[in-house]
Formats: structure tokens, C-alpha cells, sequence
């Protein structure tokens, strides 16, 4: 018998295909791309039946770390602008405008007024050592320094709704760590309420509806 | 790789000018991995899924005397949300015995069901609209106050929170410990001596 010799065939691929996948992925990719902001803790939070999605909004977070370190967070660089120049001629943090800059583009943070300077100063990883969070007077809330954040990112915001420049208010969003112990959240929930925010949402992970799990079975 | 040959012209005379043919292949493999570079990066770096929430209404700071409700106190189920995941519970006010069970499907969801079973055989069941299809439901009556205590973890009051929406209780509240409380979950024999008038002092802050 003749040997089989193998034909041999043309090894080159039609990489167009693959080309126009790979794009058309990576457009939509880059098109829905929110980029993690950078968080200065990391947050484990519990886990609930809860379904409902954070909605698509501008939303004023409070991060409450394991350690009881209180962050804020808040959306719209805008918003965050305005709220940094009223609290600047108020506190006499003496920022300058670069520094405004800086802070109306950057993520969570969690230091006191007096320490705000230095914080946007610093790089990622050097901020966390400062970050002490921010002060909570659970006894005198006009001196709470989160109630006073809380307060004017919320009339920033409505100032810029009245403005045009965004379409909803701040909805109050709490993420606390599994391991959180309850003081430091109480503290949080009773500024809240101090101020009339009744109402806020709290950031959970998915888990499985018992009730749905057994209709299934 | 991605070459093109440019063919010489053929200049002859007269004759007809003939394209000639010549590789249009370009090698893609470069750019599909530039491309899959740049989705890895993408895909990694999206928050794709929405966080979950859940949404907590509180009660006001300042709670007048006259808005406040009695509630029959056989309708009312207390839990203290202890230390080392443990959840101390009590019905009623009077003569209240203090139990003690963990999270989950046997511990806290049965003493939620059992109360509203017997909430159920005393005072049958509400009739309510649900808040978005209007439709006319049926509603336990039982009314639970969720006390996290100083030892209670944020994920206990997460998960007692989360109870609430699986046995469907329509009236809980997430309140202060009291001392007494304190006290009752150290020495339940004790008893618990709660005096209504000073609920309502302590509720509304004697406004």
C-alpha cells in the first residue's frame, strides 16, 4: 500500500470573522463600561432574597467598613463640584481649584474636613492610611460632620436638578460589611433619621428566594 | 505577515493595462489579539451586575403622643439580635418568656411562622390592596420589632430584615434596646417589667 501521505493545507485562518466578533464585543464592552471606582475599602456585604436592582440614578453612598470606618461616595462630578466649593468657603479648607478638581473626579472617601487637603494630595495607596473616616456626632448632629455631607450633596444635587444638569435626586444607598458590628451602623441610621432620611436602601448580595426555590420543586 | 505585493506595472505597448492580482490578505491574528486584549480588559473591569438592594423605611424622630397606636401586645413578637449569631425572642409584653434560636429556615423563620399561625387562629387575617397591582391580598396582623443589640453584627440585622420579606410580615420596626432588655436577655428568669406608659415615654421621647 502506497503511503497516505497527509495533503497538506493551507494553514492560514480567515481571521476577518474573528476580527469583527472580537470588535463587536468590544465595542460593547467598552459602550456599557462603568469603571470601578477606586475604593479605598473593600466591602463584603450580606446577602438577602432582595431582587431589586440599584436603580440607574445618581446615588449617595455610605460605605461602613468592618472596623467601623464610615466613607461617602457620591455620583456626578458636577454635583460633587458644587458640593466641595460650598463646603470649602464654609470649613476654610483653602483648596485651590486644581485641588477642587481633583476631588470632584475621584471616588469614596472617609476624612475629616481638617484632614480633606491632605487626603486629595495624597495617591491611592497612601490615602487609605489617612483615612480615619468620617466623624459621627451621634449626641449634637449639627456637628456630625457625615450629616453635614449627607445634607449638602443633597441640596447640591437639587440645586443641580433645578439647574437641568441631572435628572434625579441622590437616593440614599448604605453598604455595610457582614462583619460590621451594629453600633457603627446604628450611628450611621440614627444621623440618617436625625436629618429626615427616613428612607434608604441597603446593598446586598443575591441570594435564593426560599419561597420561589420550593414553588420550583 | 501583512505584506502586500504591489505588482509592477506592466507597461507594454498597446497592450490592455491588466490589473494584475495581486494578495490582498492581511495577517488579522495581531489585531483579533489586540482585540481580545481589550475585552478581557473591559470585561474585568465593567460592573456588569447591579447591586441588589433592599429598602428600609425607618420611623420619624418625632413621634407625637397622640400618633401613636397601641397594638395588642399578643400581636406583637420582639427579637433581640444578640451576640455569636443568636437571636433572643419574646412575645407580647406580659409575662414574657425569653427563647433563644439562630438565623435561618429552622431557627428564626419558624418562630416567625409559628407566631403568625397563632396571630392567624386569634385574629384572622387583614385584607389589604397590594401597593402595585392593586389587587386585594391577605396579611398577617403580626407586628415584629427587631432590636439589634451593641454584639449584633450588621449581617444579623440583614438577615432578620430579610426574614421579614420572606414570611411576608407586613409590620416590623427596627428599634433601640432597651436596658431592660438588656437586662432580661442576662437574667431571663428575672422576667421582663415592661410598664406601657413608659414604652409610649421612650417611643416618643415624652414629647
Amino acid at each position: 500500500m502506497p503511503k497516505h501521505k497527509p495533503k497538506r493545507g493551507n494553514p492560514t485562518i480567515d481571521m476577518t470573522a474573528m476580527c469583527d466578533v472580537s470588535f463587536l464585543l468590544l465595542t460593547f464592552f467598552m459602550l456599557t463600561a462603568k469603571m470601578k471606582p477606586a475604593e479605598t475599602v473593600v466591602i463584603d456585604t450580606p446577602s438577602s432574597i432582595s431582587e431589586t436592582k440599584l436603580p440607574d440614578v445618581g446615588t449617595f453612598t455610605i460605605m461602613i467598613a468592618p472596623d467601623g470606618r464610615t466613607f461617602v461616595d457620591m455620583a456626578g462630578q458636577h454635583t460633587r463640584k458644587l458640593l466641595i466649593d460650598n463646603l470649602n468657603d464654609r470649613h476654610r479648607m483653602g483648596l485651590t481649584e486644581e485641588e477642587k478638581f481633583k476631588f470632584s473626579i475621584s471616588g469614596s472617601f472617609g476624612v475629616p474636613f481638617n484632614r480633606l487637603k491632605q487626603w486629595i494630595n495624597l495617591d491611592n495607596a497612601s490615602r487609605d492610611k489617612i483615612s480615619t473616616g468620617i466623624p459621627i456626632d451621634t449626641l449634637d448632629v449639627n456637628k456630625s460632620e457625615l450629616a453635614e455631607w449627607i445634607h449638602n450633596a443633597r441640596l447640591a444635587q437639587f440645586q443641580m436638578k433645578q439647574e437641568g444638569k441631572v435628572k434625579d435626586e441622590y437616593v440614599m444607598v448604605l453598604k455595610a460589611d457582614k462583619e460590621t458590628p451594629y453600633p457603627a451602623v446604628q450611628k450611621v441610621i440614627n444621623t440618617l433619621v436625625d436629618i429626615n432620611v427616613n428612607k434608604f436602601n441597603l446593598i446586598t448580595n443575591m441570594e435564593a428566594d426560599p419561597n420561589k426555590v420550593e414553588a420550583k420543586k | 505577515m501583512a505584506e502586500m505585493q504591489v505588482a509592477d506595472k506592466g507597461g507594454k505597448k498597446g497592450g490592455k493595462k491588466r490589473a494584475k492580482k495581486m494578495s490582498t490578505r492581511v495577517d488579522l491574528t495581531p489585531m483579533v489579539d489586540l482585540a481580545f486584549l481589550l475585552i478581557t480588559f473591559f470585561m474585568l473591569t465593567t460592573t456588569l451586575a447591579k447591586p441588589q438592594i433592599m429598602a428600609l423605611v425607618m420611623p420619624e424622630k418625632d413621634v407625637k403622643k397622640e400618633d401613636v397606636e397601641p397594638v395588642k401586645e399578643s400581636k406583637v413578637l420582639t427579637l433581640l439580635l444578640g451576640a455569636n449569631d443568636k437571636v433572643y425572642w419574646y412575645e407580647g409584653i406580659t409575662d414574657a418568656k425569653l427563647d433563644s434560636t439562630g438565623y435561618g429556615a429552622e431557627g428564626l423563620r419558624k418562630v416567625i411562622l409559628d407566631k403568625m399561625e397563632k396571630v392567624r387562629q386569634q385574629f384572622g387575617m387583614e385584607d389589604y390592596e397590594d401597593f402595585k397591582t392593586k389587587e386585594p391580598r391577605k396579611g398577617s396582623f403580626l407586628n415584629v420589632i427587631i432590636k439589634p443589640t451593641e454584639e449584633a453584627r450588621y449581617k444579623n440585622l440583614v438577615d432578620a430584615l430579610d426574614e421579614m420579606a420572606i414570611c411576608k410580615v407586613r409590620y416590623y420596626v427596627i428599634l433601640d434596646v432597651s436596658d431592660l432588655e438588656k437586662d432580661f436577655i442576662k437574667n431571663p428568669a428575672a422576667g421582663l417589667k415592661f410598664d406601657v406608659e413608659e414604652q409610649i415615654q421612650a417611643a416618643t421621647g415624652g414629647k
